[in-house]
């Protein structure tokens, strides 16, 4: 994957300028930063889900300006709330995440996938009945019920447990394994974070690739609660 | 996968989740019987006067009653995160349209099936001699209003003001609908012995499909942030 220049701006701010990164398949690139520095929306721009102001994007050799569709059959996005439906079963809302990706819902591809990730006694259970971390337990399997290319991990420690925290990073592990590549944004320090093979830094919208010799620690709020204010 | 079956997807989300909640169900039908019932008052109890207007009176209350789906059609998707979520998808946006209208013209039309004959008490009309040509309305004039206020829908669904943009952009964009179904529903009621009815159907069926294919065709447009 590879960012050129990407950029965005909502009215005359800048919330993305000229974000420049080469990802390689397999890897991570963990974005750190203050909030309202940019990752989410860096995250959202790979996701399609926004258009560039500036800039392009190209994953797996699709431009993001003119193959949105190809890198949305690629690409996994789980956001700090996920994609569910309060309403829907835990089964139910990966059976419609694999219907929504082209696929045919496989009852036994949703068990295995609840059951990795510890909801397989609850899979009948309404969503809106689960506590922040079920849901965020949930949100990230709906990346695992569809093959994807690129996983995009928007605060995927905030609301978890220290079982739920390792989970992230063994999937994290397990995507990088199987060649996917992974943008996390986190304010949190895990393994997933620690272990990436680059660390960007967002300030005011300006991407800077930390040199490996800079402690990471320095950009995280470790140990604190989800969305406390991080020491930079 | 097609756009059809991912479009049958959001259908069978969107059905699932009002069949557990009810929510629109119950406050369109509701809110349709306080219309019918606040005009059958207002209007007294000249029986002849009721049936003159009944056809029109029953398609203010499916318009006034359709705004609440309406007006809900995207907004159930807040939980999970909007919009966005639909869109973060593979595939044709289109689907989206679909869905959400396909879901609209189910609960209007279940909406209608209680509606109707509601007003057939209410307003004194024997309605079963009509049924056939009553139901040929209904659902063309519910797809006619669906197609346009789903779009719409979709296209005030971020605004600060939306209660108010959506009827503001709808109600003007409706108008050969409601003038046909209310034609056509008063002509049927009446017996319709000049067969000028199906002017009026012929009218609502060119309107739903020029507006299926306008709304297909520049919905992706309505879907940018």
């Amino acid at each position: 994957m590879e960012l050129e220049g990407l950029s965005k701006r909502f009215g005359w701010n800048w919330a993305l300028r000229d974000a420049s990164v080469r990802v390689e398949a397999g890897t991570t690139l963990c974005l750190v930063g203050p909030n309202g520095a940019g990752k989410t929306t860096l995250l959202k721009l790979v996701a399609t889900l926004l258009r560039p102001s500036g800039g392009d994007a190209f994953v797996m050799g699709h431009s993001l300006s003119k193959d949105p569709d190809e890198i949305r059959q690629r690409t996994g996005f789980m956001t700090v709330r996920g994609f569910l439906y309060d309403d829907l079963s835990a089964a139910e809302n990966l059976h419609f995440t694999m219907r929504m990706g082209g696929l045919k819902p496989r009852r036994e591809v949703v068990g295995r996938v609840l059951e990795r990730i510890g909801l397989d006694d609850v899979a009948d259970n309404r969503m809106r009945t689960f506590s922040t971390g079920m849901r965020k337990r949930l949100a990230l399997g709906q990346l695992l019920v569809r093959p994807i290319e690129v996983a995009l991990l928007d605060e995927p420690y905030s609301g978890l447990d220290s079982q739920g925290m390792q989970l992230v990073d063994e999937v994290v592990s397990e995507f990088k394994a199987a060649g996917t590549t992974v943008l996390l944004a986190s304010h949190q320090d895990g393994e997933a974070v620690r272990e990436a093979e680059q660390t960007g830094i967002l300030r005011k919208g300006r991407l800077e690739i930390l040199p490996d010799s800079e402690p990471l620690s320095r950009h995280l709020s470790v140990g604190g609660p989800a969305g406390a204010p991080e020491v930079v | 996968m097609s756009v059809l079956h991912r479009a049958w997807a959001i259908v069978w989300k969107d059905l699932l989740i009002e069949a557990r909640t009810k929510q629109s169900f119950n406050a369109m039908v509701f809110f349709a019987a306080l219309v019918l019932f606040i005009f059958s008052f207002a209007l007294g109890p000249d029986t002849e006067l009721l049936q003159r207007v009944a056809g029109g009176l029953l398609w203010v209350g499916i318009a006034f009653t359709g705004l609440l789906s309406l007006s809900r059609t995207y907004q159930n998707e807040e939980t999970s995160g909007g919009l966005e979520g639909l869109r973060a998808y593979p595939g044709d946006p289109r689907a989206i349209y679909l869905g959400k209208l396909l879901g609209n013209i189910v609960l209007l039309l279940l909406v209608e099936a209680v509606l109707i004959p509601a007003a057939g008490i209410l307003f004194q009309a024997n309605l079963w001699p009509h049924a056939w040509g009553l139901a040929l309305v209904s659902v063309l004039g519910t797809i006619g209003f669906s197609l346009v206020g789903t779009f719409y829908s979709a296209l005030t669904v971020n605004l600060r003001a939306r209660e108010v943009m959506l009827p503001l952009l709808l109600f003007p964009a409706l108008v050969p609908v409601l003038l046909g179904a209310v034609n056509a529903t008063t002509l049927i009621l009446e017996g319709d012995l000049m067969g000028e009815a199906i002017v009026w159907l012929r009218v609502l069926g060119a309107f739903d499909i020029i507006f299926f294919v306008i709304c297909i065709w520049i919905f992706p447009i309505a879907l940018e942030e």
